[in-house]
């Protein structure tokens, strides 16, 4: 509804897709080193018989899942402490800005030097990479109860700890679901970092491999996939959450 | 529980400038007794309704709820706002429950007193729905449940029925009609509708506009249950509307002045400037 027209409407996300393939053959015909897209997905395609390169990815997803899921832990009780003590406020805040201003690669040092080249060193990285934006946009949105919410909720008997757990944690909701969607792009860029630098086995490692033997099509194929990982866990899952909630938040 | 207002004066200050909302406010609600508020957009009704809810606190004077002083929301006040106000994140059965959680009554229990009222509003179809799939109208009979379910001894209702056909209008005063009846909650009740003020109250307070002053009280004597057509209520409600002529002239006077005066009064731009600032 009343959506500017776009001059370029007509172009449905799968078309774009064709004309991107369409050019990426053409340039590949001009320039015969490089790989043209069939050879790429063939290689990937076949990367998916190899156990080596299966054991790869689900080693990168369990790195994710447990990073991922310590991101939300210490994401969301960070935030909620931030936002409900303010002595808490006081001295880690600025920390927390601080973390999460730091892109997740630049901790993959520090996480070398206390882990070793270990998966912990990635989760590691995962974590301090991801959880300051959920910490920063959770304690946002517990400081941000609508007036009318409030005011609605007092006069119901609502306080202290109930106030809090019935009224300005779900409130908080749409920010806090804002955020770990960031976190999860963040997290998968960090946990990419962390593979390359740490050759722990996984997605980013086999990158570091493939581009020192030269394998330009692996490379692609790798990066393709990486790519394709990224986008299709943010459309499918999260950007699917963060609608149902805006949609039930009365946000749009 | 006796309501009192005494000598209740209301401002709100933004930045520098003050606006005062209520002039020396005398009002009585007696245990039990339904009265209605009337008066001009902006008058002040709604404010009156979050000072006795304890939601907003007085500039001077006392609001004394059953002799003491109110100190701060109670769930015995309950209020139903003119925008429903509901929570997003429930269901209407979760609304209508939440006030029932927050006394700490068991599950079961506030399962079927919920129930009892999602009925009484007829929403009965609709317990699982979310406030975002309900018609304005239907959002605020939900918050009337919600206020409702409390079992309130003080009952806050702000244009309650505003958003309402007539026929669901008719029906819900009704109900509120019963339930007062029944449960003899002190009832305030804010409305535009001058019909229905003299229908449902037995003293209607006609309030200026802004600032906010008890311009007239009319003491209703027609016994319930009333008719439309009654004599006594069409004379009460010529009186009112003619009070209120006066007062809705008086508003727009005053918004149309203010408007004029608005450049000045906000930035002190000297006289000639105020449209002239950028050419
Ligand atoms: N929190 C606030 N801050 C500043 N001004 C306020 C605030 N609440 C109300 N006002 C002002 O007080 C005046 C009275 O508002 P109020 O909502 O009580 O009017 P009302 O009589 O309920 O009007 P309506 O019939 O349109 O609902 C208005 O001019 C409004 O702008
Ligand atoms: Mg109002």
């Amino acid at each position: 509804m009343g959506k500017p027209m776009n001059k370029f409407e007509f172009l449905k996300p799968a078309q774009a897709l064709f004309l991107l393939y369409v050019l990426w053959e053409a340039t590949a015909w001009v320039f015969p080193a490089w790989p043209s897209p069939r050879a790429v997905f063939g290689v990937l395609a076949d990367n998916f018989t190899q156990s080596t390169f299966r054991a790869a990815l689900a080693g990168s997803a369990w790195r994710m899942v447990v990073g991922y899921s310590l991101v939300i832990l210490v994401g969301i009780s960070g935030g909620l402490l931030l936002g409900r003590i303010p002595l808490i406020d006081r001295i880690i805040g600025s920390f927390a800005v601080a973390v999460h201003a730091i892109p997740g690669a630049a901790w993959v040092p520090l996480a070398i030097i206390w882990f070793g080249m270990t998966e912990r060193a990635v989760i590691f990285t995962i974590l301090l990479g991801a959880c300051g934006i959920v910490m920063v946009s959770t304690d946002t949105g517990i400081r941000e109860v609508p007036p009318l919410v409030a005011r609605a909720a007092r006069t119901l008997g609502a306080r202290g700890t109930n106030y809090f757990w019935f009224v300005v944690v779900p409130a908080a909701i749409p920010k806090i679901v804002d955020g770990l969607r960031l976190a999860w792009a963040f997290g998968w860029r960090a946990l990419m970092a962390g593979e390359l630098l740490t050759s722990v086995s996984g997605l980013g490692q086999l990158l570091s491999q493939v581009a020192k033997a030269g394998q330009l099509d692996q490379l692609l194929a790798i990066m393709l996939l990486i790519a394709g990982i990224g986008i299709a866990v943010d459309s499918l899952i999260f950007k699917r959450l963060e609608h149902a909630v805006r949609v039930r938040w009365g946000l749009v | 529980m006796r309501v009192e207002l005494k000598h209740v004066f209301k401002s709100f200050s933004h930045n520098s400038s003050t606006l005062e909302v209520l002039e020396d406010i005398n009002l009585t609600v007696e245990e039990g007794e339904f009265v209605c508020l009337l008066g001009p957009s902006g008058c002040g009704k709604s404010t009156i309704i979050h000072l006795i809810a304890g939601l907003e606190r007085p500039t001077s004077g006392n609001i004394l709820v059953a002799g003491r002083p109110v100190d701060g929301p109670d769930p015995s006040r309950t209020v139903v706002f003119q925008e429903a106000a509901l929570f997003p994140w429930l269901s209407v059965l979760g609304n209508v429950e939440f006030g029932l959680r927050m006394a700490g009554i068991p599950p079961i229990k506030r399962r079927a007193r919920a129930l009892e009222y999602i009925r009484l509003v007829h929403l009965s179809k609709f317990i699982h729905a979310y406030p975002h799939q309900l018609s304005g109208g239907m959002k605020q009979r939900a918050a009337i449940a919600r206020a409702l379910a409390l079992q309130p001894a003080i009952l806050l209702l702000d244009e309650p029925f505003a958003a309402l056909d007539a026929q669901t209008r008719s029906v819900l005063q009704n109900e509120l009609m019963e339930i007062w009846e029944l449960a003899r909650p002190t009832i305030l009740f804010v409305t535009h509708n001058v019909r229905e003020a003299t229908g449902l109250a037995d003293r209607v307070y006609v309030i200026s506009s802004r600032p906010g002053q008890i311009r007239d009280v009319q003491t209703i004597q027609v016994p319930r249950p009333r008719h439309a057509e009654d004599a006594a209520l069409l004379t009460h409600q010529r009186k009112i509307l003619e009070l209120l002529g006066e007062e809705v002239e008086k508003v727009l006077q005053d918004e149309l002045g203010e408007r004029v005066h608005f450049p000045e009064a906000q930035h002190a731009v000297p006289p000639g400037h105020a449209h002239g600032m950028h050419l």
